[in-house]
């Protein structure tokens, strides 16, 4: 139970809660899958074995980079088949909508109406996503009170465990006074539980004493490669940990789910002249939504289009000088870049 | 998803009409062979990729139509309409009325940037009618001036315009014997530069349709529209919806996609050569029956031996024995390597077929092996009357001899500096002849070294 809790306060519940595919939802809450990444990678034996064997035919290089380049091909087609369609179905049903402010309906809205025995499966779903979330929101409010009863219990078993035997039993009896004239198995099944708890106790010692001294051997690992590469260890994983954290903020949406009923934001046609639309005359406005234009996205995305290209650049660039450095290194070849 | 097919100068033109008739009779027709519910999926796939509805319910063909002169085009139109079946919409054709004079640099240099707008107009516009654009089907001649030059500039633009869209150029390749002296120079020009701007060029060579019109079909008076229709058969076996390997269970829904993925990743290698098996006249079709492994048979040895057809393939060569590593030039003579094929099937009990002697290792080059190399489309649903048939689109050295001959003769007049004025004067130097031969130059050393 311990384990289960430490484990629940390093990982935010409530990313994961979201993070997860609706469909999915029952089965992820159990922590189990998470997996503890303490492994070092034993990558760095397999790396110098590149041999004769493995050269590799450069024309089936580029025949495979082909296919990469014309399946990128395809995919943008698609996208561009989705956009198309998700437009008309926003204009076709504009006007349409309850909620004077969006105007029409979401893909998911649109589908309903032509298979409307979909609504219970939807319904089903936001059903267990919002008692997920009030668990959690429960759960929250518990936390403290939890945590409080969790290092009572933690230092009744230190002290117990420093206790001696002879008074456990004592204990045992003291604490169950009336099992044994009720039932005499149970008795037994106290003593078994107490029994169980001992070892229980006893195992979590050896484990932590483990634990430590991995933690200790490691530390110190850490410590001693970081005495010979001081200053440049750090500071490239510094750089790395930074740019890698700029390159995932920037793309955020990644995490499609696949047979998503309804997303985590939702998209909206708005027309150029809103003054032209039909119905918000009398209506008193609801209160602002946080909403992102799409002029907006389109420059942001292009600035980020052009850092890249930049980056992209620059590293062609790296890669060209080095192809000449080490080609001036062979007698008799030369080099000509594309 | 859908094609927009371009059709340039005045064989594409006539040859887009035959194609698309050719399309449209074949879904029209009841010898489908199949379920009604398989019929009735080939259908609407057909029409999405190649017609868009119109309020009158007559499929409108999804094709832009560009000539230098009005003849062919009003023709088209006409003889389309005159169906009833199908039709050009009335607005996506460009023309004008001065032609290109069989001149390259004409059709290039000239017609081209002043008339760009206008045609690129068009194009975007049928563009933007596709729910889904799978790409560009041009069709063209080589040796003529519009067709060619006006075509390889319209290729460029195109390129511009939709970077990520598949080009596939349909070219055809002029008669040995042709009637423009400088059909060679044009050639040359139009191969090169399409290289340059479009993922593959399908290639259909006159004279061997001109064999098969006069050995297999028994026509007498061969004319162009004879040749026309052997080539829109061929390209219908080809085009017409498949169900591809590894797809769900409909139709494959990106044709030009999968068809470059399988065959032209690699730049250097885009010349698409196309074979088909059976091929009769109409009339001897009910009295003849056919079986896939006779079939199957017949075609890879039309592969191997460079057979343009069923009739006189050379039965004696035979793939080189696979436990020799043998240098490209020891390699048996006559035998055509394969860099990638791709076998579509149509028609009865195409699911058993055995597709195991196409991917003999020896039939391909060392670099690749056959799981990648080798790809079969299938569809039980048989096209324009045959019961079964066979198509085979092959990258491979087919078109080696073809390139090699064009390119010696092109070289000939240039290095005697024959007929360069009338280039010149337009634009085209000898600088950019020079580039084009050396483009092909390579083409052909891949070819052969494979």
């Amino acid at each position: 139970m311990e384990l289960h809790s430490s484990f629940a306060c390093q990982l935010d519940p409530l990313k994961i809660l979201l993070n997860v595919e609706i469909c999915e939802a029952g089965k992820h809450i159990c922590l189990n899958t998470i997996k503890c990444e303490d492994d070092v990678p034993s990558s760095q034996e397999g790396a110098g074995e590149a041999g004769a064997e493995d050269r590799v035919d450069v024309r089936y290089l580029q025949w495979l980079n082909g296919r990469l380049r014309l399946q990128w091909c395809a995919l943008h087609a698609q996208h561009q088949e989705q956009c198309k369609l998700l437009h008309k179905i926003h204009l076709f049903t504009s006007g349409s909508h309850m909620d004077q402010n969006l105007g029409h309906f979401s893909v998911t809205e649109a589908d309903l109406t032509r298979q409307p025995e979909n609504y219970k499966q939807l319904f089903q779903l936001l059903e267990s996503e919002t008692l997920q979330l009030e668990a959690f929101l429960e759960w929250k409010q518990l936390e403290p009170v939890y945590w409080q009863w969790m290092e009572t219990v933690l230092d009744n078993m230190a002290e117990e465990g420093n206790m001696c035997e002879s008074q456990d039993a004592h204990l045992e009896k003291r604490r169950l006074p009336e099992a044994s004239s009720c039932c005499p198995w149970a008795e037994r099944l106290a003593g078994q539980m107490d029994r169980a708890s001992r070892e229980l106790l006893a195992l979590q010692e050896q484990l932590q004493q483990l634990v430590a001294q991995r933690k200790a051997a490691w530390w110190e690992k850490v410590a001693a490669a970081e005495e010979l590469q001081k200053e440049r260890f750090s500071a490239t994983a510094g750089k790395i940990q930074e740019s890698v954290e700029l390159k995932l903020r920037a793309l955020p949406c990644l995490r499609a789910p696949k047979n998503k009923m309804h997303g985590s934001c939702r998209l909206v046609l708005r027309s150029r002249h809103p003054g032209r639309q039909r119905g918000t005359a009398g209506r008193v406005p609801k209160q602002a939504v946080p909403a992102v234009g799409a002029a907006e996205v389109m420059r942001e995305l292009q600035g980020r289009e052009a850092s890249l290209q930049a980056e992209l650049q620059q590293l062609r660039e790296q890669c060209r000088r080095r192809l000449q450095a080490i080609a001036e290194g062979w007698e008799g070849v030369i080099c000509i870049s594309p | 998803m859908s094609i927009v097919t371009v059709q340039l100068g005045q064989c594409g033109n006539q040859i887009g009409h035959e194609v698309f008739s050719a399309l449209c009779s074949d879904i029209r027709g009841t010898h489908g062979l199949c379920s009604k519910k398989e019929n009735e999926s080939y259908q609407d796939s057909c029409k999405e990729r190649f017609f868009c509805e119109d309020e009158s319910g007559v499929p409108v063909a999804r094709a832009v139509l560009v000539d230098m002169e009005p003849k062919v085009i009003s023709q088209t139109l006409s003889m389309a309409a005159r169906s009833g079946h199908w039709k050009y919409s009335s607005h996506s054709h460009f023309c004008q009325k001065q032609g290109s004079g069989n001149n390259w640099a004409n059709g290039y240099s000239v017609h081209g940037p002043r008339h760009k707008e206008a045609i690129m107009d068009l194009v975007q516009k049928e563009a933007e009618k596709c729910d889904r654009l799978g790409g560009f089907f041009t069709i063209m001649s080589m040796a003529g001036g519009t067709g060619s030059g006006l075509g390889a500039f319209v290729t460029q633009c195109l390129r511009d315009a939709f970077p990520t869209s598949f080009m596939l150029n349909h070219v055809v390749w002029p008669y040995g014997t042709g009637e423009v002296i400088v059909q060679n120079y044009n050639s040359v020009l139009t191969l090169s530069h399409l290289y340059h701007s479009s993922d593959a060029l399908l290639v259909h060579e006159n004279d061997v349709i001109h064999k098969i019109c006069a050995q297999l079909m028994n026509i007498k008076q061969i004319s162009f529209r004879d040749v026309n229709q052997v080539i829109a058969h061929q390209l219908g076996s080809v085009f017409q919806p498949t169900h591809t390997a590894g797809g769900g269970s409909g139709y494959s829904r990106n044709p030009l996609g999968d068809l470059m993925e399988t065959l032209v990743p690699h730049p250097e290698f885009r010349m698409l050569g196309l074979r088909n098996i059976p091929q009769m006249p109409e009339s001897s079709l009910p009295y003849s029956t056919f079986s896939w492994p006779g079939l199957l048979k017949h075609l890879r040895q039309m592969l191997i031996a460079n057979a343009q057809m069923e009739e006189g393939i050379d039965w004696q060569v035979r793939p080189p024995h696979p436990g020799s590593s043998i240098p490209s030039t020891n390699k048996a003579l006559h035998f055509n390597t394969s860099i990638a094929n791709l076998v579509i099937l149509r028609g009865k009990d195409v699911h058993g077929v055995d597709l195991g002697s196409f991917q003999d290792p020896s039939l391909y080059t060392s670099w690749l092996n056959p799981q990648d190399a080798f790809n079969a489309w299938k569809t039980p649903r048989a096209f324009n009357k045959y019961e079964k048939s066979a198509a085979l689109v092959s990258n491979s050295q087919f078109l080696l001899k073809p390139l090699d001959s064009i390119v010696g003769k092109a070289w000939n007049m240039f290095a005697s500096k024959a007929y360069l004025h009338q280039y010149t004067k337009f634009g085209i130097q000898e600088e950019d002849f020079l580039d084009c031969f050396t483009t092909l130059e390579q083409v052909i050393s891949s070819y052969t070294n494979l």
